[in-house]
């Protein structure tokens, strides 16, 4: 096992990741109390604890609407992510192609490219080839963005993997295409679920490519919340970005479920 | 049991390897029988690992054919090959049990559940593991797990085992009883195989033949005993055991023999014939050497002059390292018997003449 922490370093182990709960959950923990406030605009400290923004928002038509536009928009980019994700990978770490360099930069580029920009550019481009369907443009922009997430952790992952284990498959007489399914998938499985992670809530949480390609029609969750909060600042509002954590919360659980957060992230 | 069929013999004919501007394997053509077990052996670098891929088919070759019985496999793709190996690390999968690992060709090959439980069975008895069946490979020694890959490659029925640095993971008492064992499974099946080591011992201990590389070509094919007391040049009296070199010009011949004389001074015969060579280097193994005390100035009939550098006890014996007029080193095995040292007689700074017998020297290419 490793050593404990102890002296300097420790302590500013320690204090880093104090930092971090505070200046992450805490503010969490803030928006959570308030969508149990009582009063009718946000402010903190809540008053009373009253489950009533609840009951309001649940049955609220335009938040289920843009929360399952969210919910499906993220689905489908996970899983477009994963499609096209995991078989670019393989080929560029398994096989020689020319330019894998670079591929690999390009399709990571998202990482680096300003998101809001990236959005824009979308926008005038699809406007250019009159694609006018809104939810095909969003699918389109963020399975852009979330598509780089699924492409690093099968790579870092399929890297993890002792070649020698799929040359042992193939000399013991495997297709090249049962070794993957009989002994790298099962190796990767971690990676891929963390990448499907990553792209779900980077896709269910995105603001900038959505601000751009979303219409009336089709408003994703946190476009719908940022419109809301204009018009009234009550706790519904606190109450909507609850459920926003809630998803992120059961995301991850599923995944511990799934395949345990420690193999997952340790990718 | 595996292997019962026919042996296959394997044939390289040209084998070539270039990556870039790199030849890691130069054109090596060599004939393994059937059933024989052949050492690929050579420094790192020396192309014996590219060559052994391409006889598995993970390398595809730049020039030249690999032939298993008669037949040129050089593209056909691994996975049809037949062919069982075994790596360095095991590459036992992690997340399958030892039954799981062994039936997994079996699996490949299409075979009932029924028909594969006997053979797995029986494969891990063979190598001394039916009670770990269940277990996952993590739980195991490596020992353990290399004789579970061992297992997984025979129970195919290979027509060719070939063995990557098979042991050199394992500590030195394992890996010697681990050289015995795999060698006695591969005569008793009679499986073709191919052995790539550095490890000079594993190569004398386990092969039928030894195949010296250097720079990608082969240096020297042979029996263990003629590489080692026939050695054909510098490079490989040097890489396997210990020699000493000595150079010389042809003084005379009579008799089948050459004589020498020594730069460093004296002279020795060599059983060996006129074929015109004036300057020749000598090797002369340690352990043919005798030593007896010199007089100052006095030069031995037959032998080299010495002086004693440093006198060092070994046990089974003692190596007595010494100093040639032409500054060259020069090294003696003497045996030890129990209760008394070979080298208690000679100490730094004596002069000395070595001796051996005639049949000790070998002629050796100056490269």
């Amino acid at each position: 096992m490793a050593a404990r922490l102890s002296g300097g370093g420790g302590a500013l182990t320690y204090f880093l990741a104090a930092a971090g709960l505070i200046f992450i959950v805490s503010p969490l923990v803030v928006v959570v109390a308030l969508s149990f406030s009582e009063a009718s605009i946000a402010t903190y400290p809540p008053v009373g604890f009253t489950t009533a923004w609840y009951q309001r928002v649940i049955v609220d038509d335009e938040f289920r609407q843009a929360f399952l536009t969210s919910v499906t928009l993220a689905l489908a980019s996970t899983v477009a992510s994963f499609v096209l994700g995991l078989p670019a990978a393989y080929a560029l770490n398994r096989w020689e192609v020319p330019g894998a360099r670079t591929i690999e930069t390009i399709l990571l580029s998202p990482f680096i490219l300003p998101i809001l920009i990236t959005g824009l550019a979308l926008l005038q481009f699809m406007a250019l080839l009159r694609m006018r369907d809104a939810l095909t443009n969003l699918f389109i922009g963020h399975v852009l963005i979330t598509l780089p997430y699924l492409v690093r952790t099968v790579t870092a992952s399929l890297k993890q993997v002792d070649r020698s284990l799929e040359e042992a498959a193939l000399t013991l007489g495997a297709s090249p295409w049962r070794v993957f399914w009989r002994v790298t998938a099962p190796q990767i499985t971690p990676g891929i679920a963390a990448g499907c992670l990553f792209a779900f809530m980077v896709s269910f949480d995105d603001f900038p490519i959505s601000f751009w390609l979303s219409n009336a029609e089709n408003m994703p969750l946190p476009i719908y919340l940022q419109n809301s909060m204009t018009k009234v600042f009550d706790p519904s509002i606190a109450t909507m970005s609850s459920f926003t954590i809630m998803t992120g919360i059961l995301a991850v659980i599923g995944l511990e479920k799934l395949v345990g957060l420690r193999r997952a992230m340790s990718v | 049991m595996a292997g019962s069929g026919t042996a296959t013999d394997l044939a390289l004919s040209g084998l070539t390897k270039v990556y870039g501007t790199n030849t890691a394997v130069a054109g090596v053509t060599l004939r393994i029988g059937a059933g024989e077990m052949v050492a690929l052996l050579g420094p790192s670098g020396c192309g014996k690992t590219t060559t052994l891929r391409m006889i598995a088919g993970l390398v595809e070759p730049t020039e030249g054919d690999v032939l298993i019985g008669g037949f040129r496999v050089t593209r056909i793709p691994v996975h049809r090959r037949n062919i069982g190996m075994l790596f360095q690390n095991y590459a036992l999968f992690p997340h399958m049990s030892v039954a799981e690992n062994v039936a997994f060709g079996l699996q490949m090959r299409g075979l009932a559940k029924a028909e594969i439980r006997p053979k797995v069975e029986a494969a891990l008895s063979l190598v001394r593991l039916g009670d770990y069946a269940d277990r996952l490979p993590s739980a195991l020694s490596g020992g353990q797990q290399q004789r579970v890959a061992l297992a997984r490659a025979i129970v195919i029925e290979p027509n060719l085992l070939l063995l990557d640095e098979p042991l050199g993971a394992l500590d030195r008492n394992l890996r010697e009883n681990m050289q015995v064992e795999i060698r006695q499974i591969q005569k008793r099946l009679g499986i073709t195989a191919v052995l790539v080591t550095h490890d000079q011992e594993e190569a004398l201990t386990m092969a039928d033949r030894v195949v010296i590389m250097r720079g990608g070509k082969l240096e020297q094919v042979g029996t263990p005993e003629q590489i080692y007391s026939r050695p054909a040049s510098r490079f490989v009296a040097s890489f396997i055991g210990t020699s000493n070199f000595l150079r010389g010009n042809v003084a005379g011949y009579g008799g089948g023999m050459l004589r020498v004389s020594l730069a460093a001074g004296g002279q020795v015969l060599v059983p060996w014939p006129d074929d015109g060579r004036r300057e020749v280097l000598i090797s002369v193994r340690p352990e043919a050497v005798a030593l007896a005390p010199l007089a100052e100035g006095a030069m031995p009939e037959i032998g080299v002059p010495a002086t004693v550098q440093q006198v060092v006890y070994r046990g089974q014996t003692t190596h007595v390292h010494m100093q040639l007029a032409d500054g060259e080193p020069f090294v003696a095995f003497l045996p030890n018997r129990v209760g008394e040292s070979a080298g208690q007689s000679f100490a730094a700074g004596d002069k000395v003449s070595a001796s051996w017998s005639p049949q000790s020297n070998w002629l050796v290419s100056d490269a």
